[in-house]
């Protein structure tokens, strides 16, 4: 992510104000790898060295064991195969619950913004209300209501909770966007005879690429991290990896293996921080280009 | 009631359609447990083998953390589509399942097998429901041992404590020494925990049941009752400031260095030392604290059948039973599990000291004590719980405060 | 410009009118029927369905009966449900306060043309992507005053450094605010960052050649503009105060006694760990009242009174 935009105000020769200016960001920096760095050189001692309690210690006698069984041979019940288990599971619950959680969020932002229906905004401010329940709230009903459908614990299941639980941001996000961009660019469209749909897909979506990636950054992490969604409604042939995760670091009677628990949870956060590394660029300009004006 | 009818439909429904497929796949058993950590892992594995030796298919379902995989399993019977056999605590944790008839009774497995005859009482009395047997239970854990650290001790000059007031002295001079007298996990759990050994070891087993069974008020307000939290407040003293927040197997890290001498944990607490390369009765030691040489409080797990009328299923159930408490399964499963057998009828010579003390006190039944799991509901335990955890971190708490709490939680906690 | 009703041309025949009504209209309807679906069977139904729990004696299973407002008294009289009230206010007041400022002051120095901007940015929006359960971990060891900084600056030579808040029992809930405060304000600090690159150039130009200072520029100018995107931030936030549990559960377990229990950890509790599903529905449902009460005036106000276009 080295792609310095060359924006804000010109370059400075080095000046007490520059030097003010990377001390506090190497300070904060500091302050946000603190976390990082007991966990990294946890991961790399054996155990008998983290019982001594040196946390901010280098390995005396450093390891990666912890990583490759991490990676592939924890056991978690009869399953030795660390947290790649769970993975291909996950990509495979990430990706339609992305496209179609965004495509969802898109098209509602999309018809709450530029179409005048009734009771759509009273429909907007309950589903914002509805982002602000602990999710926990839901499981039951939900999993009442699924088991009625028939296609509760298969991934499709899996797949519309999140498109459910990601409406109210999703919307939100969306909503504002499009507030921002002119509106006479939709009355253009509306003069040239365009419907609803012709006008999302021809004009409104191909100018909406900032905010998808926007969008893809904040569900790829919400879904990516989900625990208990996958667990209640993902099924045994689908569970997720988080749910190996937590079956490393989540052990109520059993014995720990912190170093283990610590390169387990680094493993599992690398998907999100790749696409917020590979997006980086995007992110940032995303946002700016549409909800800014609004 | 609308949602038995609705579930037991469903059940059926789904029943049904597994028939079909059920020739091809028989005797294949989804186990839902909470078995994850590596010891853990290893016993389940025990299991696992026996059933594949008796000719089964052992498809393993496992979910970190007790309420995770209760709640994921109940969730799935409530749906219908229940797993062939899941994990619970020995308690009260199911009864409702069972008063939903979501469960079936393993009644005529128990009586071929003289369950009743050949485990303790509590543990048969906390799987008995309606005079049937409705869980089989795998093994008991013991509580309230007190792991501690024999080179501290012999260093110190020490000798381990046998009362609750000798180990409050041995902590003093302990402390003088510059060791953690007592290593504590100091979150609400372990707190709980080491109140209830208290209890338990100094009030004595019939306090113990009247406050936790009974929910006996006058018995919470008793001069022993006071007597026992004044000491339990006193061993605020032997723990170290570091303590709140803890996780358990940093406390039991201390002990393991050398940095602490004493630890209350349940058996379970083994698999660290284990872990650590150490043995029972050599780095260190187990032994119970009480008057009159020590009750163990016992809990454990068992598993439950979840309801079917699909007869390959039924079928795969009765072998699970079978294979769970098969004598030398039963042996070998303990051993990696830190337990004991749930049968008390088996040779346990081959396990750890710690096991084997286990055993021999339990032999005698004036020794067992049911652990709170199986006198108190789940929610009484949290309200007991919180009121603990309460008074041992207020120091300015005074007795009486606290058993108004107690009794407060006796009063409302359904 | 403030609603969007197409103006259909007057010369049309009423009869056109009411069928391109029609032919615009439904695909609308059409497209929102799902959403609609979900809030109504989802959203409202399981709000409607943790209330009318909430006035039952449900323990395991939901049952059906009533028993009034059995378990909001009993709620009430549940200090742990008060303190976990008192410290979702605490937590929430600093928790979004400190997010605001440090993710504000990120974005405003990280947007100084600095090198290695991305570097930067990536360090502090990390921690957004690692689950809780563990990095939590690694804040009671540093927090632990026999582990972490305490220990490491008495051992440097200050014997009489003292950092013991994860253990004490008044300033515990702030640790939690720290580690959370390293969670959510990279977010904050990106999105505000996004603001800053939408503002104008033009502007910065003016303020230059008018001589105002740099800082005047961002309190004055620049913040204002800020506005929908603090927005956003503050809701992003907001919801995760309310949801706070997983912070907790990892750090402190509520403790010391009960001085970090969080209202989310209540609910979760006695939904899941002890079989109490109606006092869970009842605090859950306190606590929908209170989002309820703060938000709606702000929700109406914004996104319901005006009808159509705004930001």
């Amino acid at each position: 992510m080295s792609t310095v935009v060359p924006q804000g105000r010109r370059p400075r020769r080095i000046t007490a104000g520059r030097i003010g200016v990377y001390a506090f960001l190497i300070t904060a920096a500091l302050f946000f790898l603190l976390p990082l760095w007991i966990m990294l050189v946890t991961s790399l001692k054996p155990m008998e060295e983290i019982r001594l309690g040196n946390i901010l210690a280098w390995p005396a006698s450093l390891t990666v064991d912890a990583w490759t069984k991490a990676w592939s041979s924890a056991c978690t019940g009869l399953e030795c195969n660390g947290i790649s288990v769970g993975f291909w599971n996950s990509v495979r619950i990430l990706i339609p619950s992305v496209i179609l959680s965004i495509a969802a969020g898109a098209v509602n932002g999309y018809a709450l913004s530029f179409w005048r229906v009734k009771g759509a905004n009273v429909l907007f401010g309950i589903l914002l209300l509805g982002a602000f329940i602990p999710y926990q709230v839901f499981l039951y009903p939900l999993v009442r209501i699924f088991s009625m459908t028939g296609i509760y614990n298969s991934l499709p299941c899996i797949v519309i909770v999140h498109v459910i639980f990601g409406l109210p941001t999703m919307t939100l996000l969306f909503r504002n966007y499009y507030a921002g961009l002119p509106l006479e660019l939709f009355k253009a469209a509306r003069i040239d005879g365009g419907g609803f749909w012709t006008i999302f897909l021809r004009v409104m979506l191909p100018m909406s690429i900032p905010m998808l990636v926007v969008a893809t950054i904040l569900q790829t992490t919400g879904i990516w991290n989900d625990f208990i969604f996958g667990l209640t409604f993902a099924g045994r042939a689908n569970l997720p990896m988080t749910v190996q995760l937590n079956n490393i670091v989540h052990s109520t009677q059993g014995e720990r293996a912190y170093n283990v628990d610590m390169a387990a949870t680094m493993l599992a956060a690398l998907v999100p921080l790749v696409v917020y590394f590979v997006s980086g660029r995007w992110f940032v300009r995303g946002i700016a280009a549409g909800a800014v004006k609004g | 009631m609308r949602l038995k009818t609705r579930v037991s439909a469903y059940t059926l429904a789904v029943a049904l359609v597994w028939n079909s497929g059920a020739l091809a796949q028989q005797m294949k058993a989804e186990v839902l447990h909470w078995w994850t950590s590596a010891g853990e892992s290893a016993a389940v594995k025990v299991f696992a083998d026996q059933f594949t030796k008796a000719g089964g298919t052992w498809v393993d379902n496992a979910i970190a953390g007790g309420a995770n995989a209760r709640t994921a399993g109940i969730n799935r019977m409530v749906g219908g589509n229940p797993p062939t056999m899941m994990q619970f605590n020995t308690g009260k944790q199911f009864d409702e399942l069972v008063s939903n008839d979501l469960l079936r009774d393993v009644e005529s497995q128990a009586k071929a097998g003289k369950w009743r005859e050949i485990m303790p009482k509590p543990i048969v009395d906390a799987t008995v429901r309606n005079g049937k047997f409705y869980a089989v239970p795998v093994n008991i854990h013991g509580q309230n041992w007190l792991f501690y650290n024999t080179k501290v001790f012999a260093d110190a000059g020490v000798e381990p404590p046998k009362t609750f007031p000798e180990l409050i002295e041995a902590g003093e001079k302990l402390k003088a020494k510059g060791v953690i007298p007592l290593a504590l996990g100091g979150q609400p759990t372990w707190e709980h925990n080491l109140f209830r050994a208290v209890l338990v070891g100094h009030g004595g087993a019939d306090l113990f049941r009247k406050v936790y069974g009974a929910r006996d008020q006058a018995a919470a307000k008793s001069p022993k009752m006071k007597e026992t939290i004044e000491l339990f407040g006193k061993m605020r003293g032997l723990v170290d400031p570091g303590s709140p927040g803890r996780n358990w197997n940093d406390a039991t890290a201390l002990v393991i260095t050398n940095k602490a001498a004493m630890h209350f944990n349940g058996d379970w607490a083994k698999g660290e030392f284990i872990a650590a390369g150490q043995t029972a009765g050599k780095e260190y030691g187990c032994t119970l604290v009480g008057e009159g040489g020590g009750k163990l409080v016992i809990g454990g797990d068992v598993f439950v059948f979840p309801a079917t009328k699909d007869k390959a299923m039924l079928a795969t159930q009765d072998k699970l039973t079978e294979v769970l408490l098969d004598p030398t399964t039963q042996i070998e499963f303990n051993k990696k599990k830190g337990s004991i057998p749930a049968r008390m009828d088996v040779d346990v010579s081959s396990m750890d000291i710690c096991a084997q003390k286990s055993h021999a006190v339990l032999s005698d039944p004036a020794n067992q004590v049911e652990a709170m799991e199986l006198l108190s509901t789940p929610n009484f335990s949290g309200a007991m719980q919180d009121a603990v955890t309460q008074y041992w971190n207020n120091p300015n708490m005074s007795t009486d405060a606290f058993i108004e709490k107690i009794t407060a939680a006796m009063r409302d906690a359904s | 410009m403030d609603t969007v009703s197409i103006q259909i041309p007057s010369a049309r025949a009423a009869s056109t009118q009411g069928r391109r009504l029609l032919r615009t209209r439904l695909p609308v309807a059409l497209a929102l029927l799902p959403t609609a679906l979900v809030v109504l069977v989802v959203y409202i139904g399981c709000m409607v369905w943790t209330v009318r729990l909430s006035f039952t004696s449900s323990t395991l299973l939901p049952k059906l009966d009533w028993v009034g407002l059995t378990q909001y008294s009993r709620l009430f009289m549940n200090d742990r449900f008060v303190t976990s009230a008192e410290n979702i206010v605490i937590f929430g007041v600093l928790f979004i306060a400190g997010c605001l400022i440090l993710g504000f002051l990120l974005a405003v120095f990280i947007d100084q043309n600095v090198r290695a901007e991305g570097a930067f940015r990536t360090v502090f929006l990390y921690p957004y992507a690692m689950s809780f359960v563990v990095t939590g971990v690694a804040w009671q060891w540093f927090l632990n005053p026999g582990l972490g900084l305490q220990k490491v600056v008495r051992d440097l030579g200050f014997p009489n450094f003292t950092f013991d808040w994860i253990v004490s029992q008044d300033m515990a809930i702030y640790t939690i605010v720290i580690a959370g405060l390293w969670h959510g304000s990279g977010l904050t600090m990106a999105i505000l960052l996004a603001g800053l690159r939408g503002v104008d150039e033009d502007l910065w130009k003016a303020a230059k050649v008018d001589g105002v200072p740099t800082w005047r520029v961002y309190t004055s100018i620049v913040l204002p503009l800020l506005r929908p995107m603090i927005v956003t931030a503050t809701v992003l936030l907001a919801t995760s105060v309310v949801k706070l549990y997983d912070l907790v559960v990892a750090m402190t377990m509520g403790g010391p006694g009960i001085a970090t229990e969080v209202p989310a950890k209540f609910v979760m509790d006695h939904l899941f760990e002890r079989n109490n599903i109606a006092l869970g529905t009842a605090a859950a449902t306190i606590m929908l009242i209170c989002v309820v009460s703060i938000l709606a005036p702000w929700v109406y106000a914004r996104y319901v009174r005006p009808q159509g276009r705004h930001a």
